[in-house]
């Protein structure tokens, strides 16, 4: 059975919509659209800087993308990713000054090994919380998200304090560092190994006894705990699992791209990562493709900013703008399709989170 | 007599699937009509079709002498057209009185809701028919049977006339059986038109003035009460005469592999919570668990598989105590199990049929971890070809099969499973009838090689044909047992009323 | 300063006042959440709310026009979210969080459009929602403190808790509401228009959003922040949850993250790291969730047990 790609027309439009309004805003605001759009392109793919920082931002974009998407397959809605992704990045970044003396291939596992274990446990909570005790993941661990940021802001302005201008961590050893790839820019051989991850992952869930299990929690779990598998273990595995995938992400942006750890160097990241996800209706197949896109524009916007003065903040505006249009299916589609599609996903929609 | 309700060449698929063909059914008004059919047969669609729940593909509706189009349950109602559903339509959270005016609310200043109004109309109701309903209880508390009584206020509330009622006897004692029917006479007398949807010959026979009968999504017949028999509704039923025994020799009762002792299980309410059951099942014997649904039988299942906390007791697998275990130690211990709803616990309909196949052996298609998928497709066509499942590759989704090779899966996954007690609930529920005489087969087949089987059904008919021995469960509680074979069919009857059926009649 | 200084009578007020903003999102939580719909976006709505309440009161000098520009930017949001979840069919997560990162991105664009600022925005003489003070209580401070100077959101706020919970509870609109959160099917077989009541139920969500927002702005701190709503619309969300979807009992678990708020905000003074503080409300939020979640599961426990032991007594006694 092959899968062949189409391409909707209804998807090519509200992939193009909000740029349309984009443009209408800048025409308002006195700006020459089609220039600020060409050094969007720009900014994000020509030459070696632009294409490294589009590859640097998809890294962490990809990997929170990939974390959310491990727990959403036993329908467990990980909202602490991005608490997972600071603590990762803090503990990677910790290791990486205080361990001295040791040679990189030691010590940048050693490091890794830190960042993945901060965020395990930290996942751990909600989802051992929600597996044992019933309580809400989306409340708690979103709310945990803000008590990891601000424990890493303490740790960054007092502790660990680099004690200059900026409020960052004292700066990694040597050996800690990651190869940089594409100088100057701050991309890094952490690529290469959110791509490995992503493959392992991927075939673990496709290929392996514990991959199985865990489809099954998440598409039947009545099915599953009557075949003797333990549903709750399931769920405080996927959850680990998915916090250890943040924090790898997080000691990525320690160890390769910042060299140490800057208050607030996040800003949203893990949620981006969180609706590349979700429009790619949680299918490991599709996220790259949405990761890429968001770090791209991301990127591009900055090169925007520069040349023409076109603020950055408003493609952060158009970026949820075009994740709302992705996510209504059949928004663009002629009439009597909709009524089709929405039959179709009536069955669907009752099994949405209640 | 002019017909009431005229439901003219109805036809209705799903997807791929014809649930209704070109059916005409005409019910007159101030009668009580049957309609009676496997199940599948297309019972419940077409009276679904009749309250706006599912729009026919093609077809005319006429109440009265007037074409009702595109109809929807407030439509339906609003034309006098109530009904009750096979699964209760309550919210369990709201009190009864609640529940009957939801939607209808009377109502005073600012949206207020006039209680004490609802309350006398409900009243009223409650006297006029008899009906045994305590208004302010919460839903949750109170039993089917009351329930049901709720349902059909409710459906009086809305200003019904013509009242459809989906197998209202399936989760009722004899006794309540009887209250209900004396309910719809007395409505009946009163100038309502009664739709009485059943697959039970004896009850259809008892209460109807008209019966209808349906076979594979089609009207087979109507005949009058006086011209209908027991064995003319089986022969229209199921289009031919069905043998569905067949039962082999008894074999010689091996060791005791199942235990249960003292027993207490918490149940949905009272009437299903398992109270200090004992029984055991050797190797090699057909132990069927009889009793009319909801007496416990879903509890004491899940209790032994370990789905369900247990009170207090002790159950045994082949001397292994694993009451409190989970089942995954339960199934280690020797416990295959068909359980009684494969849509939700027996399969995972987002996965193909072989890997539904080895859901409970995953190591025998694995090598360290990682699932063979040679092995996973030759375990899925040995057990396709044994068991005849159609479609028969293996790479295809359980969630397009038809009920009986859906269920043929179950059975051939948990039987092939290498266990020593099997479990089976249901086993033949909506199935078709090729596919009920192929599954009592391989129980069958079980037995003699050994295992102990557990059978728990609804249907009476296949705990006589298929056990050695039957244990009755009444409210929880064993109220009897009796040999297999020559069953006293009026002292089973008895028993799964309690056994003091003849002190409650008067 | 002392820890009576923190523990004083004063902390009643300085709680109250901060409970309001989670207060008025807890609203608008539990009326999505009484339609099964569990509306993330409240966050992002809110801080619509309070750029749209803040910059429309100063422009027409008027408070109540600000609080009314508040509510209108949230209804037409919650339309927004309603629209997309029921007619498109979104997952509700992605429209929750997408409003919520379209606020962020939307308000920055703004701030640094209109006013060409980035962070904070304090517009000179700014108008904010009036607060009652009865010159009669001045001479007792203890009264004072307790009773004087609310500002007139504050016991509003309360005030529509307790209606909120007469209209779900006693009225037709609130019981068809409730039906359809607690059992669709058997709220369409009772005739209810399941979509359009989710559709209402969502829209209110977001006008009530929107007047916590504007709050926010215009009565708790008379300036607009980019992210000042900071996680309050998620705190609304578990406070919901503590309550079970009930606005009394939601109140008082908004309540108790109102009392950690203005309690950190005192623990400051004392020269705890001020992070730590900052993370006190989350900390006690994921807390109280949890132990209301497990006594929540012990007490069923206990009474199913109970009834078990009853019925059986009723039963067995003939």
């Amino acid at each position: 059975m092959k899968r062949s790609i189409k391409i909707k027309p209804g998807f090519l439009l509200a992939l193009l919509f909000p740029f349309v309004i984009g443009a209408v805003v800048m025409l308002a605001l006195g700006y020459e659209p089609l220039d600020a759009y060409r050094e969007l392109l720009k900014g994000a793919f020509v030459g070696n800087f632009n294409l490294g920082t589009t590859l640097e931002k998809f890294c962490p974009i990809f990997l929170t993308a990939l974390a959310y998407c491990v727990t959403s397959k036993v329908r467990y809605f990980n909202m602490g990713v991005e608490g997972c992704f600071y603590l990762g990045a803090l503990c990677s970044a910790g290791a990486g000054f205080l361990i001295q003396g040791l040679p990189w291939y030691v010590h940048i596992p050693v490091c890794f090994l830190c960042g993945v274990l901060a965020g395990a446990l930290w996942a751990a909570i909600p989802g051992a919380l929600r597996a044992y005790w019933n309580v809400n993941e989306l409340c708690s661990a979103l709310l945990l998200n803000y008590v990891a940021i601000h424990f890493a802001n303490y740790m960054i302005a007092g502790p660990w304090s680099a004690k200059g201008a900026s409020s960052q961590t004292v700066p990694i050893q040597e050996s800690a560092a990651l190869l940089r790839i594409m100088k100057p820019s701050r991309a890094n051989v952490g690529l290469f190994m959110a791509v490995f991850l992503y493959a392992a992952v991927f075939w673990m869930f496709r290929r392996t006894k514990i991959g199985y299990r865990l489809r099954s929690t998440g598409s039947n779990p009545y099915f599953t705990d009557y075949i003797g598998v333990d549903t709750k273990r399931m769920v405080l595995l996927a959850a680990v699992l998915s916090g250890a995938i943040g924090g790898f992400a997080g000691a990525i942006q320690s160890l390769g791209v910042y060299g140490t750890i800057i208050d607030g160097f996040s800003n949203n990241t893990a949620f981006d990562g969180m609706l590349a996800s979700l429009i790619a209706s949680n299918s490991f197949a599709q996220l790259p493709a949405y990761s890429f896109l968001i770090a791209a524009l991301k990127t591009g916007a900055l090169g925007m900013e520069r040349f023409t003065g076109v603020p950055k903040a408003l493609i952060d505006t158009l970026i949820p703008m075009l994740i709302l249009l992705l996510s209504m299916e059949g928004l663009f589609e002629p009439r009597s399709g909709r009524g089709r599609a929405r039959k179709k996903l009536d069955g669907k929609r009752k099994e949405a989170l209640r | 007599m002019l017909p009431y309700i005229k439901l003219e060449h109805i036809s209705k698929s799903f997807g791929e699937v014809k649930a209704i063909e070109d059916c005409s059914i005409h019910v007159g008004k101030g009668e009580i009509f049957s309609l009676i059919g496997e199940n599948g047969a297309g019972k419940s669609t077409m009276m679904k079709l009749l309250y706006g729940i599912h729009q026919p593909d093609g077809g005319t509706i006429e109440l009265d002498g007037k074409r009702l189009e595109g109809l929807t349950p407030q439509k339906a109602i609003a034309s006098g057209i109530g009904m009750v559903h096979q699964e209760f339509m309550l919210v369990k959270e709201f009190t009864v009185l609640e529940n009957i005016i939801l939607g209808f609310e009377p109502k005073k200043s600012l949206g207020r809701i006039d209680f004490a109004a609802a309350r006398e109309k409900v009243r009223r109701y409650i006297e006029d028919y008899d009906l045994d309903v305590q208004p302010d209880k919460l839903v949750q508390n109170i039993s089917v049977g009351e329930a049901q009584r709720v349902e059909i206020i409710k459906t009086l509330y809305r200003g019904a006339d013509v009242l459809i009622l989906d197998e209202p006897t399936a989760v009722l004692t004899p006794g309540e059986t009887g209250k209900l029917f004396d309910i719809l006479r007395s409505m009946r007398d009163d100038g309502k038109t009664i739709i009485f949807i059943s697959h039970k010959l004896h009850e259809v026979l008892e209460i109807s003035d008209r019966i209808a009968v349906m076979r594979r999504g089609r009207h087979m017949a109507t005949l009058d009460r006086a011209q209908a028999t027991a064995s003319k509704l089986v022969e229209l039923m199921v289009g031919r005469e069905v043998k569905l025994d067949g039962r082999p020799p008894a074999c010689e009762a091996g060791p005791v592999v199942l235990e249960v002792e003292n027993l207490e299980v918490l149940g949905q309410r009272w009437l299903s919570t398992i109270k200090k059951v004992s029984f055991l099942v050797r190797a090699g014997e057909i132990l069927g668990i009889a009793g009319v649904d909801g007496n416990g039988q879903s509890e004491l299942i899940d209790a032994i598989s370990g789905l369900r906390p247990i009170l207090a007791g002790a159950v045994r697998i082949a001397g292994e105590e694993v009451a409190g275990k989970k089942p995954g130690q339960i199934r280690r211990a020797g416990l295959v199990h068909i359980p009684e709803d494969r849509n939700t616990r027996g399969l995972n309909k987002e996965f193909s049929i072989q890997e539904n196949l080895a859901a409970i052996h995953l190591e025998a298609v694995s090598r360290w971890g990682l699932l063979d998928r040679r092995k996973l497709a030759e375990n899925g066509q040995t057990l396709i070809k044994k068991y005849d499942i159609r479609p028969d590759d293996g790479r295809i989704k359980a969630g397009t099969l038809s009920g009986g090779n859906a269920q043929k899966i179950v059975v051939a996954r948990e039987i092939e499973g290498g266990g020593k007690l099997l479990i089976a609930a249901q086993p033949t529920r909506g199935v078709d009838v090729g596919a009920i005489e192929s599954i009592r087969g391989y129980l069958n087949r079980a037995k003699q090689e050994g295992m102990a089987v557990l059978l728990v059904s609804a249907d009476l008919d296949e705990i006589v044909a298929l056990s050695d021995r039957i244990i009755v469960l009444h409210e929880g509680r064993i109220s009897g047992e009796l040999p297999g074979g020559d069953v006293d069919m009026e002292r089973l009857g008895l028993l799964m009323t309690g056994g003091k059926a003849s002190e409650t009649e008067h | 300063m002392k820890l009576s200084d923190v523990l004083s009578y004063t902390l009643i007020h300085a709680t109250l006042r901060s409970t309001t903003p989670i207060l008025l999102a807890t609203i608008a939580a539990v009326i999505s959440k009484q339609a099964s719909v569990i509306n993330m976006g409240i966050e992002g709505i809110m801080l619509f709310g309070a750029y749209t309440g803040y910059v429309a009161g100063y422009f027409s000098c008027s408070w109540v026009v600000g609080v009314l520009a508040g509510m209108a930017v949230g209804v037409l949001l919650g339309m927004l979210v309603g629209c997309a979840h029921l007619r498109f069919r979104a997952h509700i997560l992605v429209v929750g969080f997408g409003v919520n990162m379209l606020a962020l991105g939307m308000t920055r664009f703004m701030l640094q459009q209109v006013f060409g600022v980035s962070g904070a925005l304090v517009l000179p003489d700014p108008v904010s929602i009036p607060s009652i003070h009865i010159t009669a209580l001045e001479s007792n401070p203890v009264l004072s403190s307790l009773l004087n100077d609310y500002c007139i959101l504050e016991p509003l706020s309360v005030l529509v808790v307790v209606g909120l919970w007469l209209v779900l509870y006693k009225t037709a609109a609130g019981l068809r509401l409730r039906s359809v959160g607690l059992n669709e099917t058997s709220a369409m077989t009772a005739g209810i228009n399941i979509e359009r009541n989710r559709f209402v139920a969502i829209t209110l969500s977001g006008l009530f959003a929107g007047l916590a927002g504007a709050y926010l702005s215009m009565g708790y701190s008379n300036m607009f922040v980019e992210n000042m709503t900071s996680g309050r619309g998620y705190m609304a969300l578990a406070a919901m949850n503590f309550g079970g979807g009930n606005p009394l009992f939601a109140m008082g678990g908004a309540m108790i993250f109102g009392l950690m708020d203005s309690v950190g905000a005192r623990l400051q003074s004392f020269g705890f790291p001020s992070q730590f503080v900052l993370m006190l409300p989350y900390l006690t939020t994921v807390l109280v969730l949890t132990i209301a979640m497990v006594s929540a599961r012990r007490k069923e426990k206990a009474m199913i047990l109970k009834q078990y032991r009853d019925d059986g007594r009723a039963v067995e006694a003939p």
